[in-house]
């Protein structure tokens, strides 16, 4: 009878865990068959010890703080460049027309690439950090925001003018709800490529952070410190995902019925 | 009459026009910029040294060597993820229990794709192409992984009763009703997970490479030639327009959007 008080959504967390378990289970046995040694293929054990190390010798909580800082302030400084870049373009359709394509040329050129010469221009450290991370969610909120706001249908705006809007009224009323659901798109598009190119920045440019943990157990012939950092990092933007993106998408674009969820369709 | 009508022709080369304004602008503001701020010389090299050394890579042939290069091994590292992952993904998205014990996982293991890879192998691989073909492969594997079971679990129960009730039995449930539900997921993961593998492909150059973009790149700041590193970047990103648009827009214009499953 207690096998009918599970729902079928606990029976999924449940299996996933087992699936995580048998993973690492799996991963442990595997050690002694590879005998590679821990410097080639570290097993749960060893990463558990170097975890246990990073974290009484505060090397975690630190790198995990720095990291924090870089991603927020980053992301946010992209988004709200970009939104009022969009904005500004957006509204008009001769700035549109004008700007896009550089817009889309710009954004090809990945955050990773304009690492070397940020570099060369402000050194390794913070400034190029923050500097790549803001390009790379400036460029999908701008661009899609530009997408957003040309395909509202001209009949509403007609509508709303016909009706008296003020210039304001059709902005707020009118172009941003229909703009919102594009540009909440760019956001989390943005906001994963940044969480990629922190860790990849801080491998090159930092000295502290979970990409240079990640780099630096590499090349210090401590392998379990960099899988401790691996993991750390899939933690922290599951984290972020579920916790910050997932619901801004929910509270925004779900609730005005825009986009219709998988879940919602079930 | 007939100049009343309008012609797309002429649309186009309005288009055209107001397309350029932007990158003149940008050349304009590059080329006044040394005479209204001062810096030093090698941090922005003038518009005519940039492509000075554009002509002279292009006549030794040593960018075409480097993005010979880097194609290579994103063209390897992407055939060798899909064609693992898309079949196991298939596989594992068929039993319902295995789907439901690898979910978790795999979501863990994607968000970790890529990038973080490159240390680990370094160690495995040594520097050079291996590594980098091994990180391209990752990232792509992955996403495709999940990609092809969200496509196999989208579709409907429905379709499965239907196709059974009326007498599929395995090899027929797989190919006329799995296949084709899961392809149109697949197709479109295919430009993601091309955009995360782009970008580990430089970022694998410039760590781990030998040659290539990305190592081609990282090399010129060692020597403050930043007209390499703009080079680079300008080819870096045409490569990637031109990508987007002659392979995956045109893969999903042929299928996806021709099967009525997305409008453009």
């Amino acid at each position: 009878m207690s096998m009918a008080i599970i729902t079928r959504g606990q029976a999924r967390v449940v299996k996933g865990t087992l699936g995580i378990v048998l993973f690492i289970v799996a991963w442990q046995v595997s050690v002694p068959l590879v005998g590679l040694g821990p410097y080639f293929y570290p097993g749960p054990a060893d990463v558990l010890r170097a975890f246990e190390d990073l974290l009484a010798k505060g090397i975690l909580p630190t790198y995990l703080r720095d990291s924090a800082g870089r991603y927020a302030a980053g992301v946010l400084i992209g988004a709200t460049l970009g939104v009022v870049a969009a904005l500004l373009i957006g509204l008009n359709h001769t700035a549109s027309r004008i700007f896009a394509p550089t817009i889309s040329f710009m954004f090809a050129i990945v955050e990773v690439a304009w690492i070397p010469i940020f570099v060369i221009w402000f050194g390794y450290g913070y400034t190029t950090i923050l500097i790549a991370l803001s390009y790379v969610v400036f460029f999908p909120v701008l661009y899609n925001t530009l997408l957003g706001v040309r395909s509202v249908p001209p009949v509403y705006v007609n509508a709303a003018r016909a009706l008296g809007a003020s210039r304001w009224q059709l902005l707020s009323n009118v172009i941003l709800p229909c703009a919102l659901p594009s540009m909440i798109t760019g956001f989390r598009v943005g906001a994963g490529f940044a969480f990629r190119g922190l860790v990849f920045a801080e491998m090159v440019a930092a000295k502290t952070g979970i990409g240079f943990l990640i780099f630096e157990g590499a090349a210090n012939q401590e392998t379990a410190r960099t899988i401790v950092g691996m993991i750390i990092m899939g933690l922290a933007w599951l984290f972020i995902d579920n916790v910050y993106l997932k619901p801004v998408e929910r509270a925004t674009v779900e609730r005005w019925g825009l986009v219709i969820t998988a879940q919602a369709r079930e | 009459m007939s100049a009343h009508v309008p012609s797309p022709g002429r649309a186009a080369v309005g288009n055209f026009l107001l397309a350029g304004i932007a990158p003149f602008l940008l050349l304009a503001l590059w080329f006044v910029l040394p005479h209204i701020v001062s810096y030093q010389a090698y941090k922005l090299p003038s518009i005519a040294t940039v492509a000075g050394r554009m002509v002279e890579a292009l006549a030794d042939g040593t960018l075409f060597a480097a993005i010979g290069a880097s194609l290579q091994r994103l063209a390897i590292g992407f055939t060798v993820g899909n064609l693992i992952a898309i079949p196991l993904g298939i596989a594992l998205a068929m039993n319902r229990h295995v789907a439901d014990l690898l979910r978790p996982l795999l979501t863990f293991l994607q968000s970790i794709a890529g990038i973080a890879w490159v240390p680990l192998a370094i160690i495995w691989f040594g520097l050079g192409d291996a590594a980098v073909v091994f990180i391209i492969a990752n990232t792509i594997f992955f996403a495709a992984i999940y990609n092809t079971v969200v496509g196999v679990e989208s579709i409907p129960n429905t379709l499965h009763r239907a196709v059974r009730s009326h007498g599929a039995r395995g090899w027929q449930v797989f190919a006329d009703l799995i296949l084709p539900g899961a392809l149109s997921q697949i197709i479109l993961g295919f430009r993601t997970s091309m955009a995360y593998g782009w970008r580990a492909l430089v970022a694998g150059e410039m760590i781990a490479g030998s040659s290539g973009l990305g190592y081609m790149t990282i090399e010129a700041v060692q020597w403050y030639q930043t007209e390499t590193i703009i080079m680079g970047m300008f080819v870096i990103g045409l490569l990637w327009l031109l990508m987007d648009r002659f392979i995956f827009t045109a893969l999903e214009r042929a299928t996806v959007v021709r099967w009525g499953l997305m409008q453009r």
